[in-house]
């Protein structure tokens, strides 16, 4: 016997609405942990940059340190050339002007030139020639002129000529040179 | 009294309650400090990579000047680098000379990273000019050499017969220069 007009609808938990509820959940957890663990791989993304530009700056630190190194050593290089090449250059003054100081009645056998003073053996045909032409010349460059005379066959007069200047004084026009 | 609300109608309350209980607790405990740590490393990143930028820009400048260095005194690193050679010397600056000869080599003190040695010459010239000349040479040289005293000129038969000594310079292998140059060539 029948008690209603229509068929018994079987009941069960997931009605239309909780469907809808859950489809609605599903999608917003969905989301929200999508999000999250783009988080975590973006987190882990920066910690794995920073690690590396850590590494770069240290790399950097030691090229930038070698480089400074590099630098002081070329400009080592340089300053030293420069002042071999003063050095030269200075050489070849002093010895033009030590040959320009003599006068041609002198006649020149030995010239010894030395860090602090310069030693000349030559010939002159009088003492009066040798220092009022060259004695006097070298007293004013040297701070001791130390002369010796000794006759030669021809009646001329050989001499042997000792200069020097004191150390300090040397230091001192080194230094000035420098400036 | 009977309830209203359905028994279905509570469990759905319920569940959905549940849900936006998990949404919300996820939100402000997981999801939200993560964002705060991501804005976080965001900001630090930004900074690291400013700051590495300008390390590079520094070291960029260091390198152009290493350089510019090396370029503009190529001849200079050149002489330091190259061995001294009695044989080639004679050869090169014989021109200057009518007998050039040098004796052995000497090392002598090294002044900073260089080492140093004393070769001393014989030679004879025709006048003082020609040893001008061989000084002006000198500096233009495969090595780097200073002429020293004593210095000896004596007159004699045929010319002038002349004495000095030189000191050559040559950069000392002991050193770490090279070494240093090796990092500075893998840096680039």
């Amino acid at each position: 016997m029948r008690y209603s007009f229509i068929q018994p609808r079987k009941k069960t938990v997931l009605t239309q609405e909780v469907k809808l509820l859950m489809a609605f959940f599903s999608m917003t957890i969905f989301m929200l942990l999508s999000t999250y663990l783009f988080l975590v791989y973006k987190d882990y993304r920066f910690i794995k940059n920073r690690e590396n530009i850590v590494q770069k700056r240290y790399e950097l630190d030691i090229s930038i340190s070698n480089s400074k190194k590099e630098i002081i050593y070329l400009n080592d290089e340089i300053s030293l050339s420069q002042d071999i090449y003063k050095h030269n250059s200075v050489l070849k003054e002093s010895i033009t002007n030590l040959f320009d100081l003599i006068p041609s009645r002198i006649t020149l056998s030995e010239a010894l030139l030395l860090e602090n003073g310069l030693v000349l053996y030559g010939i002159t045909p009088n003492k009066d020639v040798y220092n009022f032409m060259l004695q006097a010349p070298l007293r004013s460059i040297f701070d001791k002129t130390y002369t010796s005379f000794y006759p030669a066959d021809n009646g001329w007069i050989r001499f042997v000529s000792s200069n020097y200047i004191d150390v300090i004084n040397m230091k001192e026009k080194k230094d000035e040179d420098d400036e | 009294m009977s309830s209203s609300i359905s028994r279905p109608h509570i469990y759905l309350l319920i569940l959905a309650l549940f849900l936006l209980l998990f949404v919300l607790l996820f939100s402000f405990k997981i999801l939200i400090p993560k964002g705060k740590e991501y804005r976080m490393l965001s900001s630090e990143l930004k900074q690291e990579r400013r700051k590495l930028r300008q390390y590079q820009d520094f070291n960029d400048a260091k390198l152009e000047i290493v350089k510019e260095l090396q370029t503009e005194n190529r001849i200079i690193i050149e002489a330091f680098d190259n061995n001294f050679n009695p044989k080639k010397f004679e050869k090169k600056y014989k021109e200057y000379f009518s007998q050039l000869k040098l004796s052995s080599e000497k090392k002598l003190a090294d002044e900073k990273e260089f080492s140093v040695y004393e070769v001393n010459t014989t030679s004879q010239i025709n006048s003082p000019k020609s040893f001008y000349n061989f000084l002006d040479a000198i500096n233009k040289s495969d090595w780097m050499i200073s002429i020293n005293f004593p210095i000896n000129f004596k007159r004699e038969k045929e010319g002038i017969s002349s004495s000095f000594t030189m000191k050559v310079y040559k950069i000392d292998k002991k050193s770490d220069k090279n070494s240093t140059k090796k990092k500075v060539i893998l840096a680039e």
